[in-house]
């Protein structure tokens, strides 16, 4: 692959600002966290979105912004940073849902107290994921893959909910667990690097080199996926999540529903995907069914939801089946679905869990009957939820849609009967959005305890604008984000071709 | 026979080569006098004594690093393998004598025999690093572990303290014994104490040879804890004060370890197949021993004491490997474990000296509120311990998993993140009550600044080393390396 080096240190700047933003806070009295957690945030945005000014995207498919510091010349293992139109919108989302949780977190109840070790975690995370995002060196992903849990644990362990003790510590074991097999991956791909070239590497680009037999490419696939299925997570891998956001205070339910969980969809994509495309041509039929059974089995799960918090975290599973099925379908529309739907689904599931948790903040509880009737009291909450669930369940304009019609797409180009199976799985996203809104706004309720509420204003207001507005960019001017990342689908998909015709 | 042939004969001792050990061991000779000659001599004298002796050896290791060389007719080596691990042996031998001095006089018996039996067993351990004959091998492991045998019982007033120290003393002697029965098999089939001499000479009959190895192996098995020879572990590392925990558990390791590790390169040339199998099913079984059975704990020093014998099979598997890059990788993990499980023994040392402090798991919740950095360095050490990147334990682990996927070990590998896992409850249980639970009562206990700088300096290592692992590595490559090359 192409790497474009960079003349500015974009990316090693990007990543140090949140780290700089947290050793303030470390230093600075507790009362200027605030500030500077929003502060850092907010740069660390204008950033990523400068980054798009200076972004080549005649080569999308090239590695932009490349730089390369050694750390073990050895076993050539480096911070190897750049971003392809892939990362790019990765990168663009972190930083903007970041930004946004940090909002969201200034005016928020539940984050009371220990307010220095909030911001310096969401801080540090920030940078971890802009690192497991921008790096091209397989070990450093892993590093920095490892380094997101600990930030998570701590903001599910210490300003959760009733459970969140139980809930941090299922999180972390999780997802440790099964990335320890992902560290085991990495290293046989060096480990067989070496024996083939006589050199240690994890450097993706040199690891593209190296040729497998089948057998043994499927279980170093395997090896790989076990990792990436828990976190992204698909059923019946996917247990550890809805404790995991139903116990997370709403900003941690963002930035692990809106992030986190691209952090496996990117990787499935990048690495099982583009290292070893002959399994993953090979498992096709299995992992496209694979998506489409979590996509029905989790929407069955969400409809049987009466907490708002569960029925979203639900919701998240089924969608990550959409992003799962649209990727294993090997085709261009698939892989576009895929990309698209890891977007909007960061946007519209970062909004829902906000959402959700207004509704906590006002009444304390986050069973749905207790909203009965809200669009009366809360005009503006009630169009920003009606938005934002309209957008999540793929309606036209809205930004789901395109990454459900493009899978529907390709899978009519394999058979009318997958692409039907699809269809039936956008389907059911459709009924528990509207079951959704149905509870919050349509069923009527007598004697609202929702009478004295004042609507959503101020710091929420403009972390939902954050979110609304790109939300609508998508679904109505898809080209624009079909740019940034559709040369780097086509290199991956070239990838798959080229190993086939080869072998 | 002239007299010129004689002298002919007889090595003139290199002794700039021993200089280490001789300051160490004159270190000892003095405390010892001074315990003799002063009856009212006081503890502080006692500690800046040790420290200074510890620093000059120290520091005439750092100033020599490539000094190699054999002398008293290859009874003793000296290379750059031994001198790394004995810097290491040194180093945190002087980070426990940080913690002593205040640690007995809270628990209020201070004896001065700790600081000479701590170099006598220092002494031992350096000779166990560099010894490559029977001989040397089994005086210094005598050594080492008479002093452990002692330092164990020090707390005399101590139940657990007592029993320890005997079972310890039960079990070291069996696993003496088999081991100088080991030697005995090997010295038959050889006509030679050499190890080197024993193991190039490998012919048909080797029957005496591999039953002299076995039980010179099982001997060395008692006294790193592997399962299933663990039993006295535990016991020993709970009785004995705590800051000899420390030093046991980390010097202990990378003492016991040596001569493991350095006969290595010889099995791989003649047994590496029946090496592979015996070690891998020892070390597997160590993994998920040590581990299940500290998820059980309640008490942390015990928990922590399993967690040694669990990162010991995590040695054995890189030592199943007899291959340069498992040597690698297990060189690396000693000296990350003796950074780490000191560290995590020498805050339990801290805390212990809280009077009412009973080293319970449930006495951690809420700690970040009173102690915060004692908190942050022991997360830490949990982390490292579990191998959360970029800690050392990380490097550590993924080195073994490197070593294993280059012989296609696979089963092993799985078992290790299996036993990996089943860690992942307790070091996170840990870090969960000290971080997110409340305390009912706050306490503070009082630390000197030389107890400071000690955690400071571990719990920066732990990470620092871990993110930028070339430093470490760049020792242990070439040490590797020159082992095999012999």
């Amino acid at each position: 692959m192409e790497r474009l080096e960079a003349t500015f240190p974009l990316l090693p700047l990007s990543m140090m600002v949140p780290v700089f933003g947290s050793l303030l806070i470390l230093l600075l009295p507790e009362r200027f966290s605030k500030g500077i957690s929003l502060f850092s945030a907010g740069i660390s945005f204008l950033i990523a979105l400068s980054s798009l000014l200076f972004f080549d995207f005649s080569k999308a498919q090239a590695v932009q912004f490349y730089q390369y510091y050694p750390l073990i010349p050895e076993l050539k293992v480096g911070l190897a940073l750049g971003l392809d139109g892939l990362s790019m919108l990765m990168y663009l989302l972190t930083t903007l849902v970041s930004f946004v949780a940090i909002l969201w977190s200034v005016r928020d109840r539940q984050i009371n107290h220990r307010l220095r070790e909030y911001y310096l975690w969401f801080l540090l995370s920030e940078a971890f994921l802009i690192g497991v995002f921008s790096s091209w060196d397989l070990m450093v992903f892993y590093v920095f893959y490892e380094l997101t849990l600990v930030p998570m644990l701590f903001v599910i362990g210490i300003w959760g909910y009733k459970l969140r003790l139980y809930s941090a510590y299922k999180f972390f074991i999780y997802i440790f667990v099964s990335s320890l097999f992902l560290l085991l991956g990495i290293v046989s791909l060096a480990v067989e690097h070496y024996k083939l070239f006589g050199k240690f590497s994890f450097s993706y680009f040199d690891l593209l080199n190296n040729h497998y037999s089948l057998e043994y490419g499927l279980f170093l696939f395997l090896l790989f996926f076990i990792a990436f299925a828990v976190k992204t997570p698909i059923v019946p891998f996917h247990t550890w999540l809805p404790d995991a956001h139903g116990e997370a205070p709403t900003a941690g339910s963002v930035v692990l529903a809106a992030i986190l969980l691209k952090m496996g969809t990117y990787a499935l994509l990048r690495f099982n995907i583009g290292l070893f495309p002959e399994v993953a041509v090979f498992l096709m039929p299995v992992l496209v069914l694979w998506g489409i059974f979590s996509i029905a089995v989790a929407s069955w799960y969400t409809i049987s939801q009466s907490n708002v918090k569960r029925f979203v975290a639900y919701s998240s599973v089924s969608h990550m089946g959409f992003v799962v099925t649209g990727m294993f379908l090997l085709n261009m529309e698939g892989l576009r679905a895929s990309i698209m739907e890891m977007f909007a689904h960061g946007l519209t599931s970062a909004s829902l869990f906000m959402i959700a948790g207004f509704i906590y903040n006002r009444l304390h509880s986050f069973n749905m009957d207790s909203l009965k009737g809200s669009a009366k009291y809360m005009p503006l909450f009630a169009i920003i939820t009606v938005l934002t669930a309209f957008s999540s369940m793929g309606l036209p304009g809205g930004s789901s849609f395109w990454g459900k019609f493009l899978t529907i797409l390709s899978a009519r180009e394999y058979t009318t009967l997958l692409a039907f199976l699809v269809l039936v799985g956008a389907f059911f996203s459709a009924v528990y959005i509207l079951y959704l809104m149905k509870v919050l706004f349509l069923d009527s309720k007598e004697e609202s305890k929702l009478v004295h509420f004042t609507d959503v204003r101020g710091f929420k207001l403009s972390a939902f604008l954050l979110l609304v507005f790109p939300m609508f960019m998508v679904g109505l001017a898809p080209y624009l984000f079909f740019n940034i990342f559709d040369k780097s689908a086509k290199e991956l998909l070239l990838l798959v071709m080229r190993k086939l015709v080869g072998g | 026979m002239e007299l010129r042939d004689l002298v002919g004969v007889i090595e003139f001792p290199h002794l700039q080569l021993l200089m280490p050990e001789i300051i160490v061991l004159l270190t000892g000779f003095i405390l010892f006098s001074l315990d003799l000659l002063y009856k009212k001599a006081h503890h502080r004298l006692f500690t800046v004594v040790s420290a200074v002796g510890y620093t000059l050896a120290l520091l005439y290791i750092t100033l020599n690093p490539f000094l190699s060389g054999s002398t008293f007719y290859h009874l003793y080596v000296r290379d750059t393998f031994s001198s790394f691990l004995q810097f290491f042996m040194i180093l945190i031998t002087l980070f426990v004598l940080a913690f002593a001095y205040r640690y007995y006089q809270q628990k209020l018996s201070l004896y001065r025999e700790f600081y000479y039996i701590l170099s006598f067993s220092l002494v031992s351990a350096m000779f166990l690093a560099s010894s490559y004959h029977l001989i040397t091998l089994y005086v210094a492991l005598e050594g080492v572990s008479i002093s452990f045998y002692i330092l164990t019982a020090l707390l005399r007033g101590d139940f657990n303290s007592k029993e320890g120290a005997f079972k310890y003393l039960i079990l070291g002697g069996i696993s003496i014994a088999l081991a100088s029965y080991g030697a005995a098999f090997m010295y038959l089939y050889a006509g030679s104490l050499d190890l080197k001499e024993i193991l190039t000479h490998v012919g048909e009959n080797r029957y005496f040879l591999v039953l002299g190895l076995v039980f010179f192996l099982i001997g060395f098995a008692i006294k790193i804890g592997a399962v299933p020879f663990h039993f006295w572990l535990p016991d020993a590392y709970q009785g004995a004060p705590t800051p000899v925990t420390a030093y046991m558990a980390s010097v202990g390791k990378l003492a016991f370890f040596a001569p493991v590790v350095r006969i290595m390169p010889l099995i791989e040339e003649h047994f590496a197949y029946a090496w592979v199998i015996t070690v891998s099913i020892i070390s597997a079984m160590t993994m998920l021993y040590g581990n299940l059975v500290a998820l059980v704990q309640k008490d942390v020093k015990r928990l922590l004491a399993y967690s040694s014998i669990a990162h010991s099979g995590y040695i054995l598997a890189g030592i199943s490997v007899a291959k340069v890059i498992g040597l690698k990788a297990v060189l690396y993990f000693l000296v990350a474990y003796a950074l780490m499980g000191a560290g995590a023994f020498l805050v339990l040392a801290l805390l212990e000296r809280h009077p009412e402090w009973q080293n319970r798991m449930e006495e951690f919740s809420g700690l970040r509120f009173s102690m915060p950095w004692v908190a942050t360095s022991f997360m830490i050490f949990m982390f490292s311990l579990l191998g959360v990147p970029p800690t050392v334990g990380f490097v550590s682990k993924a080195l073994i998993f490197t070593t294993l996927s280059f012989d296609r070990l696979w089963w092993l590998a799985f078992i290790m993140i299996l036993a990996t896992g089943i860690s992942t409850g307790y070091y996170v249980r840990l870090v969960v009550l000290t971080f997110m639970k409340e305390n009912s009562k706050p306490f503070q206990v009082k630390s000197s600044l030389a107890e400071r700088i000690v955690l400071i300096v571990l719990t920066l290592s732990v990470v620092f080393l871990g993110a930028v692992p070339i430093i470490i590595w760049s020792f242990v490559s070439p040490s590797a390396e020159m082992l095999f090359k012999r």
